[in-house]
Formats: structure tokens, C-alpha cells, sequence
């Protein structure tokens, strides 16, 4: 697409945005035959859970905001919104990301994973949920879906790390009230090396 | 002794939901029609609003109201008010509330507000504005004055005012040189004992200047509220530690009937002392939903956790300290000057009382003023005045003993409070104290004499650190209210007020009920979080006291109801009252236990009974709260509910003592903590991994207000620099230790039925204390006098280049 | 005091061919932003500290991915994510220097998302700049930082002008001391210049920390196999080790034979704008042992002539311990 783009070719594109209020910023449908390459189309598929989800979805939206605001999956929570606590962590495509740093839209070919989709399908909490329950993992539990969030991504790549390991793997997580140890005691237990 | 429940872990009920997402704060609750409401902030330090320019904002489509400081009742200073208007005091300081359909939109509407603001001079520094000349931060002065009784340390008081101390240049450059400034005006001091003759007995005397930096508590959950109101009734979902408590109080906030108000607080994300008591963001929230008659969510940002969801005071100070030749304290002199923000009150006092308890000085002489600054207002955080002295003084008292060639875990135990201890400027008695035995227990855990004697020299860049330290607070209240009730089928429901702030005591303390009723933990059911559900009138939950207070109350409630089964059973059986026992959740005569019936049977007599039994009648000493909640579940099973008027006397101490050995690197000035092992001075262990849980995370707090956490502002224009989450530096993973090592003295308070006491704040104050000590000794005594030691402290100290940061200034980042 | 946290309304494309992203970036020029991982992204959108019409997703573009063996060394896509970087066996075995730095930036999550194009072409950190005030850097006429009140711990000792921002980036000396080149891809063709000549300081462009301008996509990272199996030292010290910027970084890339440094590279972080290259030491040690005596010798030649502010002299004495550490091979 060398074509110069002209103000004019894009604004045909146009759809209502999702702000009433705003009408000075455009995006673009994907529809629109003369459409520029790349621009994204505002009603996504996206696999949350194994399950995929139909939801409309802003150009600019973040991750943990869809979750948390149109498919009602609040577990993920919003400490920072600024990728400095992890309390937003959820899993895509195996590999754990700050939701509140994600936009909706770059993870629409991905598999995302958050805290309500770990238990099987039997109500069986996952094992690192388990094992955060059996360790007192968590305190005021603010940041726990994100720590668990973590640990599971972690033990999908490394089923049994050390403890150095895990602690590694998991210092992208605050725990503001300092529940670190009960955290680790948890990993541990729940990749089998602690009983 | 032998308990069923105490002393023994359990899973406390809410763990579950916590690790699914299924547990629900403030922010997750959506409702019908819901509004966002976001708020407009100062972005000068110190002013007053001139004019606000809303009608852009509010023309846009979806928006849908203002809320301002004309839509509250006055507050005057040193009030901190919801939002500002005449007095605006720091930036970040909320001025206005817009709602609208969306968030975006309310912060789409915010950039169109226009604000007009005169500004006034501003201070950052407690000591620019103590001194003669020096500008003050509200127009009328710079300092509290009390003008009823004391408040709890840390709080805002009501009967405050603003008034003005000044100390003159010479008097401010003595303090800031380490000096006592003499003729210093204070705006608050106690003594006991002849300090004059005590320190003319020591042997020893040391005077040390200090500072220490206050930090922003960052609960992980910000204080985002959401209410509406439904047929004259507010429904209010916040985050406080506390939870009944608060009711009236946030109800006064509202102005309407205490009846009219019920609180939904399942879990709070954290408080550390900033959720105590209703805050005033919430009035805006509740009163904005009733003004636009549509649920409001006000949800705030991180940022704004910062501006308003307190912060630790600092101080600035000098204290003198006398050993006599016996290794006892014999005498303590301390000034502290506090930074108390924009409002709040400083702790100083309560700094000079972990002294006093902590070393036992035989005379001891506290003067104190509390500066306030155009910061963000400060408050009671863990250990509020307690910890930032522990942290301060452990190294002073190392060098004292070193100085007086004491053994310095030996001296601690010299001076440790014993069961006949006193604390504080009346020198009243303590309900219990086992510091002596809880000295001795962590010195074997951490191996004190093996480390102690190790080299420090560990490599060529790599030095040893061997510290001690030790916490305090108060740990303990009474007179509140326990309420159990017994269904038909059996279920023994344990309600109580206590909030749910993610240290699990509003679990633990329930289980004094189950312990005194000899029940199946498997039958009991905790009733908390929702005032829908019928909760008692429970204590604050600050300064660890849950605990204690709480045990109080679950056990007289337990008492009530045992006592009201035998009653039942009497009915049926005959016999007197003491004929009787409870066992396997049957009550039964003691001589011929077929004659008796289950919990579930009595509950069901209960119901045909009526009066006390089934709540229809209940005591007219049980408070208003508890009595509306007795009133909705009249009928509905035995009820047991009473006050606690168990004897009480004396200051119940929460106390804690830590070891740490650092590995220090001289290059960098980073460490590692290859051991952290410390014991809880907390009365019998009620839950063990619960203990674990508040000694691991205060020891993380202390290792956050040794080495990284701390206020910054510009002096220049006012701006605090460490606003965000990594800003403000709380510690990582990788900036704790890799295990941790705690423990309980686990011997029973008297004054608690199950011989419980809180631990919250000890926790954290001996880890503080232990790490500050640590590094003195991995540097040859070097004393910073200063809180938080950061590696460029220490960089610039080895490299002794002049530039370490004195003067106490508070601003040097 | 702005307290925004939504992201603002704006349009997003996310084009699957460099060509693609290029014309969008021309047609938007400094209204379009280029997005990689995003993490040097969405706070400053959600601050309303910086605006932009269009964010323009650079992730589609396949082209920009992977690490394949050159004729003359590697070549990493500017996508590679940090995660990638430091777990990639290649880089692991032959340029361990830049898996190490890679692995020390910020957090796993971040680091995950991360790319090695945002690492280096992140802004800086100087608060009072991030904050949103209007400082040189932000096109305005004063600097808050360099003065006689400014809390200056984190900013630079040397090469200010009028800023005194340092690069926030732990890749950025690598990559300088492994010789990278950088590709740069415009509508009007490729262009690769040397890491030292991509990051420039305020008194080349105030307002940027790199050569790249509107319209420029750095489309990978070439090192040469001149540096490769290198005896190597990175060393990033910050307050907290996890989620924080260096207070100083050092890497430090040296050939040596029998024990004698024949050539070096030896470069800081975090002590001014730029990564800054130690000429002066790595003269100093060239032919001498990397050992303790020669780390003793180059003693404070690193920080000579450092301008520190009011509260940042440790980083003089901070930067040479490094450079010993690196020098006598061991902390």
C-alpha cells in the first residue's frame, strides 16, 4: 500500500466511535472497500478461557479493561494500570502479561487465560490454587490473581523450578502486604516439592 | 493448654475466593445505571479556588453531573477535607468529582474543567517552616493544636486547630547540627522521673540527631467506593480495615440515620493503617449518588492512592541516651519534629512510648512539635511513630552498648520490659509481658552467638552485618460486642463487625467462639463483610488489636450462648444451671448426658421460647449497631449476644524481636539478607499461619522503610516525585529474603480468655530496626541517623566523598 | 496534577508489511506512534502526558521477528522480545552480554511483551520530565532537575545540555558495546547506522533520544561476529532488583588473549542521555591482564570529568567500582 493516504480517503472508513461525546478522533471500519491496510476492525473474536467471545472493542482499549468491563471477569484487578504491580497479570498464549498494558486488539489472535479460567471444568481448583490456599498464600488477596496467574504461567515452562527460579519468575507481582514466602511456599507445593 | 481450635491453622473461608477471583472489592461491584465518577486534583501546593469553569464539561453529552466542595459541609482546618476549596493544601488534593456514562468520557470531561487558583507560599520541609521566617502552609500557621483530648496517635483529631510555633535560627541550626535547640517552643511534652539526676548516674551517654522519611501506604487496592441508594437506604461498597465500627461515622458523613445505612466490605486490598475509619473521599461518593439519584462508582487511580491515601509521618530529631555501669537505661531525652503533611497529627509521642517500653529508662523526657507541610495529608501506618523509632534508635542503642561493652542482644534483654514493665509518660502497667523469653528464643533461632562472632570481612567487596531490633505497639481494646447465632439445623453462625484487611483475624478471632462452645469448625460459619448480614458492633482495626479485643468479644458471646442452652436444657430436664455441660454440640446433664439435647434442638426451643433466647430481648448495654442486628434475626434460632466487660487493666503490648545478617556489597551498595529470623511477642498463637503470614509481611515492610520506600517532594515547585508504584520502591521478590524464619513466644496473655494479643505492627518495627542495626554494624558503626538507607548512602559513604545527605534535610533524592 | 488512567480515544492500525507501517507512520508524521511491546507507551497516553491520533501496532509485521545467523554475525528482529533475547540460545552462547542486560530489564511480564526496538528507543525517566511539566525535553525553556534544589539522585554526570536525563535502557550499552548496527527502514529506503551513532544526546536533539525520526522504523538489530565469544561483564545496579532503572549499568565487551585485554568496549548506563562509551579506560587497559592490578589502575579514569549535580556524586564512585568489577572479571 504505497498509495498516499489522504485525509479524505480515510475518514470514508468511518464509524461511530464509542465515546458520544468525542468526535474529533477516527477510526476505521474494516469493511469499507477503500480502508487502509491495517486498520483494525472494532468487533473481535477473542478466545478468553476456551472460550471465544464476541465484544466490541474500542481501538485503544486495554486488555484488563475488556475483561474486567465487558466480560465481567473481575478477578484480574487493577492496581497500578500502569504495568508496576502485576495484580492485572493474565496468561496469553502461555506467557504472562500485564493486562492493563495490553490492548484488547493485540491479543486477538491469542489464547487468554485469567484467574477464573484455571479451575477444570468440575469445579477442582487448579494446583497452584490449591496450594496457595494450603500455604495461606494470600493476604488481603488484592494481588493474588496475578500472582497465581504467574506461578501458572511459570510451572507451563518450568514444572519444577527452584525456588531462586521461582521467585525470579514471579518479581514481576507486588505484594504489597509481603506475603512473598507464602507465595514461594506455594509455587513449591504446587510443582510437587513440598508436602 | 489443651485447645480444640486455637493455636491450630485452618483455612479461613475467603482464601478461596481470592486464589479463583471469585473474591469481590469495592471496584468489582457494578449496579444498573451506574455512573463514573472521576475527580480533578490540584496541581499547585498551596492555595485557594478562585473559580470553577464547568460548563464545557458539563454540556458534553454523557456527562452527567459535578460534585465540589459547595455540595459538602464546611470543614475547616486542620480537617482534611473530601474535597478543597479555600484551603488547598498539597498537590494531587482533589477539588472536584464529574460523572459521567463512561470513564473515559468523565476524564475526557475533567480536561474541559476550568479552574482559577490564587497561589500561596508552600513548604515541603518541617524544618523550613518551623524556622523564624519561614513560609507555612496554611495561611493561618503551620502546627496542630489540640484543644480537647488526645487523639489516637496518627489520626486527625476533631477539636483541632491550626495555630503557629517558630523556633529561631540559631535554635533551628543547633537541632539541624545535632544539637538540643535550646528555649525550643513544643507544642506537646511529658516526663517521668528525675531525667537531670538519672543522666548524671550514667556512664555512658550518647546524643544522636535523626530523620527518617515517610512513605506512602500504596494499598494494593485504592479506595475506589461505589454507592446508591434503594427506598431512603444507602448501600455502600468501600474498602476499610474496619468494618462495623465505622458505621455511624460514615453514616454522619452521609447525614442520615445510622439505620439507613448498610456497608459491603467483603474484602479490603489492603489498609496498613489508611483505611482505619471512614476517609473523607467517601462522603463524596455516597452523597453524589444521592444528588444524581444513580449509582456512582468513584474510582481512584493510583495516583491519587497516593495523594490521599495517607502516608507515614517523618521526623526530624535529637535524642540523648545514658546506659548507667549496670548496662540498664538509666535516662532519655528525645525531640522529634514530625512532618504531618498537609493534615493528621504526628506520632512523636508515640515514638518516645516504644522507647520508653522497649529500653525501660528509668527516667525519660519527651518534647515534641508536629510541622505540617504542603504534602499529602499523613496518618497511622503500621506502627505509626513506633517503627520509624525502632528503626532509628537500634543502631544508637548498638552503639551505646558497644560504647559501654555490652553484648548488644545481652543489653536488649537488660532493659526489656518484664511482666512488671511500665510504658510511657504515665508509666502505666502492661497486661503481660514475655520480651525477656522472646529475646532468648529468637537469639537461639537466628544462633546469635555463632554469628555474632563470625568475621565481617566476608571477600574483598563483600562485608558481614549482624543486627537486632525490636517492635512495639499497643495491642489490645475492649468493650465491644460478640453475636453468635444457632439455627434450627445445627449451624452456629459467628457474625462479627471485624474488617477483613487480608491479615485473617476477623477468621481468627472466631474461633475463640468455637473454641468456648466446643463445636465442629466444620458447623460454624463466619458472618462478616456485608451489614445486610447482621453484624455486630466490632472494634477498629488498627494497632494490632483485633486480636485481644476480639477474642474478648467472641468469647463473652460464646459464654452467653452456652449459658442460655443450659437455660433451655433446664427448662426440658430441670436441675440448676452448674448441672450442666456442653460436649459434641449437645448441652446435657452433666450426671446422665442422655437427658440433654443438640445445639440445633436448643436453637429450635430458642424459637419457641422467644424473649432472650430467640433475640427479642437482648441487653441494653450492647450498642445501637449490634441491637439492629439482634432486631433482624428475631426468631430466627438462639442468639447470643453481650458486651465485654471482661476486667481489663494496663497497656497490652504487641512485641517483636528480629535478627538479621546482611551480606553487603561495598561496591554497590546493595545487600542480600542471608538470614531473617524473628519471634512475635503476641500472647498464645491463635493461628499459626496467620501469624506467619503478618510476621513475614511486616518483616517486608521493615526491609521497604530501612532501604527503599520514602516521600520525596521538590522544593521548588511542590511536586512529589515518587508517586507511582515504582517510584515509591516497595520491596520485590527479589529484594527479600529467600526464606524467612518466624516464630511465636506463644505464651498466653491474662487478659485475653484464649491469651491472645496482636502482632500487625511489631512485625514490622523489629525488621526495620534489625536491618538499620545490621548495617551499622557491616560498617564499622556507622550511623546514617537516617531512614531509608538507600545504595547511595552507602556508595557515597565508603567512598567518602561528603556528599551523604545531613542537615536533616528530608528531601535528597 | 493530571490523575487520567484511561486510555484516550484513539485509532489503532495494525499493518502486517513494513511498507504498510511506514505509510501510515508518514501519513500520521507526529501525530502517529509506533507501538512494539507498548510498554513505554500506554502510561504516558493514559498521563495524557503525550497524545497521539494513531497508535500504529508494529507486531503484525513477520519480517520484524526472529534472530537468524548473517554472514557476518546475527541479525534481531526489532520485535524480539526481551524474554527471547536473554533465553535465546544463540545469543546465550555467542553474546551473553546482551541475554544478561536483556534479562535485567524491569519484570518477566514486561520483559515478555518488551522488544528489543522499545528498550532502546524507550524515553527517559527524569520525573519532573515524565510528569508532564514543560522542560527542555518537552519543548519548553527550562530544566527542573539541574538546579540548586532539583532532586537530581538519578540523573546524569555527564554531557548535559540544558537536560540532564539519562538513558533509562539496559540493551542500549550492550548493543554499543557489541558494535550493533541498527536498520532503519523509510519511505525513502534502509539506512544502518552504528548503536553509538543511533542513541543522541540533548545537545544533538533535545527532544529525542535517537536518530530515529516521523516516519523511521527500526526494523532490526545486527551485531557482528566480531564480539562473538568475547569475554564479557554486565553489571546493573538500581535500588530494587526487580521493576527499576539502573542507578548505573556497565557492559563491557573484551577480547582477550593469554589474559591480555587486546580490545575492549566498555560502556555505562544511566550516567547521561546516551550509553557512554569508557574510551578512556579501554586505552588505558589495552594489552594489559584483566586482573586486579589492572582494574586498580584505571582507578577513577572512568568518572574524570564527570559534572555530578547536587545528589548524584555516587554515581562517580558507583561507575568506577564497576568498571573494576568488569575489569578484574568478578564483583
Amino acid at each position: 500500500m504505497n498509495q498516499k493516504l489522504t485525509r479524505r480517503r480515510f475518514i470514508k472508513g468511518v464509524i461511530a466511535s464509542g465515546v458520544a461525546a468525542t468526535t474529533t478522533s477516527l477510526w476505521y471500519s474494516a469493511t469499507g472497500a477503500d480502508r487502509p491496510a491495517g486498520a483494525v476492525e472494532r468487533l473481535l473474536s477473542i478466545n478468553v478461557n476456551g472460550q471465544v467471545r464476541r465484544v466490541d472493542v474500542a481501538p485503544q482499549e486495554t486488555l484488563a479493561h475488556t475483561l474486567r468491563y465487558k466480560l465481567g471477569l473481575t478477578g484480574t484487578k487493577l492496581g497500578c494500570n500502569r504495568g508496576e504491580c502485576g495484580a492485572c497479570t493474565v496468561v496469553a498464549d502461555d506467557v504472562n502479561i500485564y493486562a492493563c498494558s495490553t490492548l484488547t486488539h493485540e491479543v486477538k489472535d491469542k489464547a487468554v487465560v485469567t484467574v477464573e479460567g484455571l479451575r477444570a471444568a468440575d469445579g477442582t481448583l487448579h494446583p497452584v490454587q490449591a496450594a496457595f490456599v494450603a500455604e495461606l498464600s494470600p493476604a488481603c488477596g488484592f494481588c493474588t490473581a496475578g500472582q497465581v496467574m504467574s506461578a501458572f504461567a511459570l510451572l507451563k515452562s518450568n514444572p519444577r523450578p527452584t525456588r531462586e527460579e521461582a521467585r525470579q519468575a514471579m518479581s514481576g507481582n507486588l505484594c504489597r502486604c509481603g506475603a512473598y514466602d507464602h507465595y514461594l511456599n506455594g509455587v513449591m507445593r504446587a510443582s510437587g516439592q513440598l508436602s | 493448654m489443651t485447645y480444640m481450635h486455637i493455636g491450630k491453622d485452618f483455612t479461613p473461608p475467603d482464601v478461596e475466593g481470592k486464589v479463583t477471583g471469585a473474591a469481590r472489592y469495592a471496584e468489582d461491584f457494578k449496579k444498573d445505571g451506574m455512573v463514573f465518577a472521576r475527580m480533578l486534583t490540584s496541581p499547585i501546593p498551596a492555595g485557594r479556588v478562585v473559580s470553577i469553569d464547568a460548563s464545557a464539561a458539563l454540556a458534553m453529552p454523557g456527562v452527567v453531573g459535578i460534585f465540589t466542595a459547595d455540595d459538602l459541609p464546611p470543614s475547616a482546618p486542620p480537617a482534611n477535607p473530601a474535597l478543597a476549596k479555600e484551603y488547598v493544601t498539597y498537590i494531587g488534593q482533589p477539588i472536584l468529582a464529574i460523572a459521567a456514562e463512561s470513564d473515559l468520557i468523565a476524564e475526557e470531561a475533567l480536561a474541559k474543567v476550568v479552574v482559577e487558583y490564587q497561589r500561596r507560599p508552600f513548604v515541603v520541609d518541617p524544618l523550613d517552616t518551623l524556622t523564624e521566617g519561614g513560609p507555612d502552609p496554611y495561611p493561618m500557621g503551620n502546627t496542630l493544636i489540640r484543644n480537647t483530648g488526645e487523639a489516637a496517635a496518627g489520626t486527625t483529631a476533631s477539636g483541632t486547630d491550626v495555630g503557629r510555633i517558630k523556633w529561631s535560627i540559631d535554635q533551628v541550626t543547633a537541632f539541624r547540627n545535632g544539637r538540643e535547640p535550646a528555649g525550643a517552643q513544643f507544642g506537646s511534652e511529658w516526663e517521668y522521673g528525675d531525667v537531670a539526676a538519672r543522666f548524671a548516674e550514667c556512664t555512658t551517654v550518647i546524643e544522636e540527631p535523626f530523620v527518617t522519611i515517610g512513605q506512602p501506604h500504596h494499598s494494593l487496592e485504592s479506595r475506589t467506593s461505589m454507592a446508591y441508594w434503594e427506598n431512603g437506604k444507602c448501600y455502600f461498597h468501600g474498602s476499610l480495615q474496619s468494618h462495623t465500627v465505622g458505621h455511624d461515622v460514615l453514616a454522619g458523613m452521609l447525614e442520615i440515620d445510622p439505620a439507613n445505612l448498610v456497608f459491603i466490605n467483603e474484602n479490603t486490598g489492603g489498609g496498613f493503617g489508611s483505611k482505619i475509619f471512614p476517609y473523607p473521599n467517601m462522603a463524596i461518593t455516597g452523597r453524589f449518588a444521592r444528588q444524581l439519584n444513580r449509582p456512582v462508582q468513584l474510582r481512584i487511580t493510583r495516583a491519587e492512592e497516593f495523594f490521599i491515601g495517607s502516608a507515614r509521618s517523618g521526623m526530624q530529631g535529637w535524642i540523648k541516651i545514658g546506659l548507667k555501669d549496670t548496662g540498664r537505661v538509666g535516662a532519655v531525652d528525645v525531640i522529634i519534629v514530625n512532618d504531618a503533611g498537609s493534615g493528621g497529627g504526628g506520632s512523636g509521642s508515640s515514638s518516645a512510648e516504644h522507647v520508653s517500653i522497649m529500653f525501660q529508662p528509668e527516667a525519660m523526657r519527651f518534647r515534641g512539635v508536629s510541622m505540617y507541610t504542603n504534602t499529602t495529608p499523613r496518618g497511622a501506618q503500621r506502627g505509626p511513630g513506633q517503627n520509624e523509632m525502632a528503626a532509628v534508635l537500634a543502631p544508637m542503642m548498638d552503639k551505646a552498648a558497644n560504647m559501654a561493652g555490652l553484648d548488644r542482644v545481652a543489653f536488649r534483654r537488660i532493659n526489656a520490659p518484664r511482666a512488671d514493665g511500665k510504658i510511657g509518660e504515665r508509666q502505666g502497667g502492661l497486661s503481660s509481658s514475655y520480651m525477656p523469653e522472646s529475646i532468648d528464643k529468637a537469639a537461639q533461632m537466628f544462633n546469635w552467638q555463632e554469628k555474632i562472632a563470625k568475621p565481617r570481612q566476608v571477600s574483598a567487596t563483600k562485608v558481614r552485618g549482624i543486627g537486632v531490633g525490636q517492635g512495639f505497639h499497643t495491642a489490645g481494646s475492649n468493650g465491644y460486642d460478640g453475636l453468635i447465632r444457632i439455627a434450627p439445623d445445627g449451624t452456629i453462625y459467628l457474625h462479627t463487625g471485624v474488617g477483613n484487611l487480608g491479615t485473617y483475624s476477623y477468621a481468627g478471632i472466631t474461633r475463640a467462639a468455637a473454641e468456648a462452645l466446643q463445636c465442629n469448625w466444620d458447623n460454624c460459619v463466619i458472618v462478616h463483610g456485608n451489614e445486610a448480614l447482621n453484624l455486630p458492633h466490632s472494634t477498629y482495626q488498627g494497632g494490632s488489636n483485633t486480636m485481644f479485643t476480639e477474642t474478648r468479644s467472641s468469647h463473652v458471646a460464646a459464654l452467653d450462648i452456652i449459658e442460655k442452652m443450659k437455660e433451655i436444657a433446664m427448662a426440658e430436664f430441670g436441675g440448676a444451671i452448674e448441672d450442666y455441660s456442653i460436649g459434641g454440640e449437645r448441652v446435657f446433664l452433666t450426671s446422665d448426658s442422655s437427658k440433654g439435647m443438640s445445639y440445633g434442638e436448643a436453637a429450635q426451643k430458642a424459637i419457641e421460647m422467644g424473649g432472650k433466647y430467640s433475640g427479642m430481648e437482648y441487653p441494653d448495654n450492647i450498642h445501637r449497631t449490634t441491637q439492629r442486628s439482634v432486631q433482624a434475626m428475631q426468631g430466627t434460632g438462639l442468639i447470643g449476644v453481650a458486651k465485654d466487660m471482661l476486667p481489663r487493666d494496663g497497656a497490652v503490648p504487641g512485641m517483636a524481636i528480629a535478627f538479621v545478617e546482611i551480606e553487603l556489597d561495598t561496591e554497590t551498595g546493595k545487600f542480600d539478607i542471608l538470614d531473617y529470623s524473628a519471634v512475635a511477642e503476641c500472647g498464645t498463637v491463635v493461628h499459626p499461619q496467620g501469624l506467619s503470614q503478618a510476621m513475614n509481611g511486616g518483616g517486608v515492610w521493615g526491609f521497604g522503610m530501612a532501604a527503599y520506600e520514602r516521600h520525596v517532594y521538590d522544593p521548588q515547585n511542590g511536586l512529589p516525585a515518587n508517586v507511582g508504584l515504582y517510584q515509591s520502591k516497595p520491596p520485590t521478590y527479589l529484594d527479600v529474603p529467600v526464606t524467612m524464619n518466624t516464630a511465636g513466644m506463644d505464651l498466653p496473655d491474662p487478659q485475653s480468655p484464649v491469651g491472645a494479643k496482636g502482632i500487625g505492627e511489631p512485625a514490622q518495627g523489629c525488621a526495620v530496626a534489625a536491618l538499620m542495626s545490621a548495617f551499622t554494624d557491616a560498617l564499622d558503626g556507622h550511623l546514617f541517623n537516617r531512614t531509608p538507607v538507600t545504595a547511595d548512602m552507602i556508595v557515597n559513604h565508603i567512598a567518602q566523598n561528603g556528599h551523604n545527605t545531613g542537615n536533616l534535610k528530608t528531601n535528597t533524592f | 496534577m493530571s490523575s487520567h488512567d484511561v486510555m484516550p480515544e484513539m485509532s489503532l492500525y495494525q499493518p502486517v508489511r513494513v511498507e504498510d507501517a511506514i505509510g501510515i507512520a508518514n501519513q500520521f508524521a507526529d501525530r502517529g506512534w509506533l507501538v512494539g511491546g507498548g510498554q513505554d507507551t500506554y502510561g504516558w497516553l493514559k498521563d495524557r502526558a503525550k497524545s497521539a491520533d494513531a497508535l500504529i501496532d508494529l507486531k503484525g509485521i513477520e519480517s520484524m521477528r526472529g534472530i537468524k545467523e548473517t554472514a557476518d554475525g546475527i541479525e534481531i528482529g526489532a520485535l524480539v522480545t526481551l524474554t527471547e533475547l536473554s533465553n535465546n540460545p544463540l545469543i546465550k552462547e555467542r553474546y551473553s552480554l546482551l541475554a544478561q542486560a536483556a534479562g535485567k530489564v524491569a519484570s518477566p511480564q514486561i520483559r515478555n511483551v518488551g522488544t528489543i526496538a522499545g528498550n532502546v528507543s524507550q524515553d527517559v525517566r527524569c520525573w519532573y520530565y515524565r510528569r508532564g511539566l514543560n522542560c527542555y525535553r518537552a519543548g519548553g525553556n527550562l530544566c527542573y532537575a539541574d538546579t540548586p534544589e532539583g532532586m537530581n539522585r538519578e540523573h546524569a554526570i555527564f554531557n548535559a545540555s540544558r537536560c540532564v536525563a539519562v538513558t533509562p535502557s539496559d540493551t542500549g550499552p550492550a548493543l554499543v558495546a557489541l558494535e550493533a548496527q541498527m536498520v532503519i527502514d523509510s519511505a525513502s529506503g534502509q539506512r544502518v547506522v552504528s548503536a553509538e551513532d543511533f542513541f543522541v544526546g540533548p545537545n544533538v536533539d533535545i527532544t529525542h533520544t535517537t536518530v530515529l525520526g516521523s516516519g523511521d522504523i527500526l526494523t532490526a538489530v545486527r551485531i557482528p561476529a566480531k564480539w562473538a565469544n568475547a569475554q564479557f561483564y554486565f553489571e546493573k545496579v538500581a535500588d530494587r532488583n526487580a521493576w527499576d532503572f539502573a542507578l548505573v549499568s556497565l557492559s563491557a565487551a573484551m577480547r582477550v588473549n593469554n589474559g591480555v585485554i587486546e580490545e575492549s568496549r566498555i560502556v555505562a548506563g544511566a550516567v547521561q542521555a546516551t550509553p557512554r562509551r569508557l574510551t578512556s579506560v579501554e586505552q588505558a587497559v589495552r594489552g594489559k591482564a584483566r586482573d586486579e592490578a589492572t582494574a586498580n589502575s584505571v582507578a577513577t579514569l572512568a568518572s574524570r570529568d564527570a559534572n555530578p549535580l547536587n545528589y548524584n556524586h555516587f554515581k562517580m564512585p558507583l561507575m568506577d567500582n564497576l568498571v573494576k568489577r568488569a575489569l578484574r572479571g568478578q564483583a
